[in-house]
């Protein structure tokens, strides 16, 4: 008997567990949310070290979209977010030139980065409109194409006064980090050789909208 | 050393001295910055900190190594003008 009780028990967390896979909100069915923000809001940050100090920079040329089923969000989810080079920002006016030119990450050859959306895994329901998760996609940087997983978050929200202060529409708040190493893109500066860090820390904060 | 050049020696340690203060007032940043990070928490999502860029002047080690520099080479100019010449 203990058995059959222990065994309904188990079934029960395995189908929670199965069935907690997507946003449980007003909306419903496919949903495509744009990050193109007029205000700059959004933003990648990157951070690395030097044996002198640290540098922490932004990136607020975001674009991309994204697009799920709101009831099921780990299989459904596909799309790309863009990051436009030149509107990184290093704090130092001379260090953002030498950022985009050749000898770093050529902004004239290559302005765009780029993470596509491949896959999502160990997905948890953070709240009934958040989710956390592991990201699989293709990160282009310097026109060069790898594998990157980040660990993200995502909180949907159902439109209201308070979200049309800031955008039409439903909006969907992202968060993601990852790391990269800037030899594998083919980054290889000749100028100041080692003297950055070979790992980049990259995140992003974004909110999108559904509405256009 | 004539009176002058002790004029233009205590010059130079003092303009070296401030400096210095000044870049450990400013927090002792290696470069010189002309703005700086500051963290902002979102209204509509709690959780996402962003980060803005405001205009502040922070004094760097390098501006500090420049002056310094300077008021030695200006103040060296100045000490040999100033020599004594009575000898020849």
């Amino acid at each position: 008997m203990k058995r059959i009780i222990l065994s309904g028990y188990i079934f029960l967390f395995i189908s929670f567990v199965i069935s907690a896979q997507g946003f449980k909100v007003k909306a419903g069915g496919n949903q495509t949310f744009y990050f193109e923000d007029k205000g700059g809001r959004n933003q990648a940050t990157f951070f690395s070290t030097t044996p002198l100090e640290d540098i922490n920079g932004t990136a607020n040329g975001i674009g991309g979209s994204v697009t799920f089923d709101v009831a099921n969000f780990a299989k459904s989810l596909k799309g790309t977010i863009t990051i436009q080079v030149a509107s990184m920002n290093s704090g130092i006016e001379l260090r953002n030139r030498h950022l985009q030119s050749p000898n770093w990450l050529d902004a004239a050859k290559y302005p765009e980065i780029s993470f596509q959306i491949k896959s999502v895994t160990e997905l948890k329901q953070i709240a009934d409109n958040r989710l956390g998760f592991k990201i699989l996609g293709d990160f282009t940087l310097h026109g060069v194409t790898k594998e990157v997983t980040a660990d993200a978050d995502v909180t949907y929200l159902d439109e209201s006064e308070q979200t049309q202060k800031r955008a039409p529409g439903d909006l969907l708040g992202v968060r993601a980090k990852f790391s990269i190493n800037l030899s594998e893109y083919g980054v290889d500066n000749a100028v100041i050789g080692n003297k950055v860090s070979e790992k980049i820390e990259v995140g992003v904060n974004l909110v999108g909208s559904n509405k256009k | 050393m004539n009176r002058n050049q002790k004029k233009i020696l205590t010059a130079v340690v003092i303009i070296i001295a401030i400096s210095f203060i000044v870049w450990i007032i400013f927090g002792g940043e290696i470069f010189t910055k002309t703005q700086v990070l500051v963290e902002k928490k979102d209204e509509l999502f709690p959780d996402m900190i962003t980060k803005e860029w405001r205009n502040k002047f922070i004094w760097g080690l390098d501006l500090t190594g420049m002056v310094s520099f300077l008021s030695v080479i200006i103040g060296g100019f100045f000490y040999f003008r100033l020599r004594d010449k009575k000898h020849k």
